[in-house]
């Protein structure tokens, strides 16, 4: 079966379980009380607060950007506490959202407009992102926040289990995030290392995220570009390798909801939640 | 389990903490006893266990657990471990509104009869003689007998621009009583067209809210509000933070409130209230955490003090958003009142350590949890309402 096909028969089920996933937070959020709407049901409930939060994006949405961007991804209130934490926190975070912001972004372009383009000459300015100019800020942007978000993971690694400061407990489900993120960014820049060593790996198209032609500057990746030369010699299966990145990636996706990993929707209701709040009387 | 006396919102905050554990750093109880289940991460979590056990995957598929007594029994205990400061909200990073959240879990534990018995006695005082004490209500005003030159109308007047709400704690315990004493001189020396309820004042519901009694409270709100309104008042004046506070979050009205520091610097800017000079005082003041971290009123008692010449201000070491429980918060005194002497000695220490030579405050609980504690300590450390100050400086 082609890779795409491959991909999606994973991909769909695997976002159906994490929204069913959600779905059940959601449901059992839904269990409370919303005060003047004692007898609301469940779904009327959600609507009145969609219904809210929608009116207040409306009324300033550049606030809530501001807030979003400030207080919830880069969490200044962190900043005032805890250097080490902030940055770590940060380095995640910022990691995350900046790595699929531009895999989306690679992806879409050179996997589908490039496709598009061939039928739709509209499209053809898909092929800067494929061969063109904008081709290495991508690949250096991949590599550069898929770093960060190592880095991130490392100074938690650190943290927890070097540092062990008073506050903090571990618990198995720590444990297993931790190691779920380590081993995720590792096998990622494996991968990476293992297609700039082996060139018939992409004329292959082994690699769905890598569908795009052999870069001329490899080197921009350099996390997999430095791996590459010592994986010249070494010879595994491809799609084994695709697999052993993929598979992982989608169960850290459908485990997000029901581990504390969710606190990355909750958290930002709460903390967007605070700054929106009348603040008390002086 | 019902989860319809936590909003929706509440159950979310449940999954947002990340047992990062910041609330630690701050949590007056947990600085006393140094149980997990204590802190605030503590109890989340346990009502995250018991949530599951009750509406979890399995749950949903095999139907809820029975709850286990003795679980409950413990949270409940740790629940109503907690003086309310509302510190952990403050630091907490992703800013769990926690004291509302344990309000509501004590209403939860009260719907499963898991609550300190105790407190069922001052339960039936509030709704049977409309104070704390149990005493006739008639009595409320028995503190205006020491006055000298007490007009007819007893402050009691049937019309009035402002209703003076004096509180129980101030109404009867005899140590607070300089306080609406003293506050009552003020408003009439300014000339303040004012009223007291008298025995038309009902407990404000704080206690019941407190305690997890919050759906008994809808009777004492309105009779107040219907008694401010009778008057013809446009505000109202409170100096226990915790009434104001409650009017504040569960009084729909379009009166306008003031506690009586904002009304007390309102004067002062008018010109009503000028002070002379007076000997030199090094004083500190101790936020009250219903006044300061929960109605966020910080700087306008400490305008009052710098306004008043000769008045040194020291502060503590944790004063604004990070000043230390008395101890004198949350019931802590009816649940377990040697822990919220451990609060209060370390409050002292902490007032010792400014070389004040008097400490200010602008609650009555405080300044009897500060005051009992100290003399019980025998230490002579002066504590004084903010208002009695004041009326002490006025020219």
């Amino acid at each position: 079966m082609e890779k795409h096909s491959i991909f999606y028969a994973m991909f769909i089920p695997s976002m159906f379980l994490f929204l069913l996933g959600l779905g059940f937070r959601l449901s059992l959020y839904l269990q409370g009380t919303l005060e003047g709407e004692e007898n609301a049901t469940s779904w009327r409930k959600f609507v009145i607060l969609m219904g809210r939060g929608w009116r207040g994006f409306r009324k300033k949405p550049l606030w809530y950007l501001r807030v979003l961007i400030s207080d919830v991804i880069f969490h200044r209130k962190l900043y005032g506490q805890s250097f080490y934490r902030w940055l770590t926190h940060s380095l995640l975070v910022f990691g995350f959202v900046a790595t699929f912001l531009v895999d989306m972004i690679k992806g879409f372009t050179t996997g589908y407009l490039v496709e598009w383009s061939r039928s739709l000459p509209v499209f053809s300015f898909a092929h800067a992102f494929e061969t063109g100019r904008i081709r290495p800020f991508l690949d250096f942007s991949l590599e550069f926040f898929s770093f960060l978000i190592l880095a991130g993971c490392v100074l938690a690694i650190v943290r927890r289990f070097i540092f062990k400061p008073d506050q903090l407990r571990t618990e198995e489900e720590d444990i297993i995030t931790l190691l779920f993120i380590l081993f995720l960014e590792l096998s990622g820049f494996f991968i990476e290392g293992y297609r700039i060593a082996h060139p018939e790996v992409v004329t292959r198209r082994v690699y769905m995220a890598n569908f795009t032609p052999p870069s001329a500057n490899n080197w921009l990746s350099f996390g997999g570009f430095l791996l590459s030369l010592f994986l010249k010699e070494m010879t595994v299966d491809p799609d084994f390798l695709w697999y052993l990145h993929v598979i992982p990636s989608l169960i850290f996706f459908i485990y997000i909801p029901h581990s504390k990993l969710l606190h990355i929707f909750t958290s930002s209701v709460t903390v967007i939640a605070d700054r929106a709040k009348k603040k008390p009387l002086s | 389990m019902d989860l319809s006396k936590l909003s929706p919102k509440q159950i979310l905050e449940i999954d947002a903490c990340t047992r990062c554990g910041e609330c630690l750093n701050y949590c007056p109880v947990y600085s006393q006893r140094k149980e997990e289940a204590i802190n605030p991460r503590g109890k989340i979590q346990a009502i995250k266990r018991l949530i599951r056990s009750q509406y979890g995957l399995w749950a949903r598929i095999l139907g809820p657990r029975k709850l286990d007594e003795e679980s409950l029994k413990k949270f409940s205990e740790m629940v109503y471990h907690c003086t309310l400061c509302g510190e952990c909200g403050l630091q907490c990073p992703v800013s769990i509104d926690s004291r509302n959240l344990w309000l509501a879990l004590k209403e939860v534990l009260v719907d499963l009869g898991h609550y300190p018995k105790n407190l069922d006695l001052m339960k039936n005082n509030v709704l049977t003689q409309h104070n704390i004490t149990g005493e006739d209500n008639g009595l409320r005003a028995e503190w205006l007998e020491s006055l000298e030159d007490l007009p007819d109308h007893r402050y009691q007047k049937e019309k009035a621009e402002v209703v003076y709400f004096v509180g129980c704690v101030a109404s009867y315990y005899p140590m607070a009583h300089k306080i609406p004493q003293g506050f009552v001189k003020i408003l009439n020396k300014t000339g303040t067209d004012f009223t007291l309820l008298g025995g038309t004042e009902w407990c404000c519901g704080f206690p019941l809210i407190g305690a997890g009694f919050k759906k008994e409270v809808h009777e004492l709100i309105r009779h107040n509000i219907e008694g401010v309104e009778k008057r013809g008042a446009h505000s109202v004046i409170f100096s226990c933070p915790s009434c104001y506070h409650t009017w504040h979050e569960e009084y729909k009205s379009n009166l306008k409130l003031y506690h009586s520091t904002q009304f007390i610097l309102k004067l002062i800017r008018e010109g009503k209230i000028h002070f002379r000079e007076g000997d030199k005082v090094k004083v500190t003041y101790h936020d009250p955490c219903d006044l300061g971290r929960v109605s966020g009123i910080y700087q306008v008692p400490r305008e009052i003090l710098r306004s008043m010449p000769g008045v040194e201000l020291i502060e503590l070491a944790d004063h604004g958003e990070g000043c230390k429980c008395c101890g004198g918060g949350g019931l802590l005194e009816m649940i377990d009142p040697e822990l919220g002497g451990a609060l209060a000695k370390e409050k002292i220490k902490q007032i010792q350590a400014t070389g004040a030579d008097l400490v200010i405050t602008a609650c009555q609980q405080c300044i009897r949890t500060i005051q009992s504690t100290a003399r019980r300590m025998k230490i002579p450390i002066k504590v004084q309402y903010i208002t009695d100050l004041v009326l002490k400086r006025m020219g």
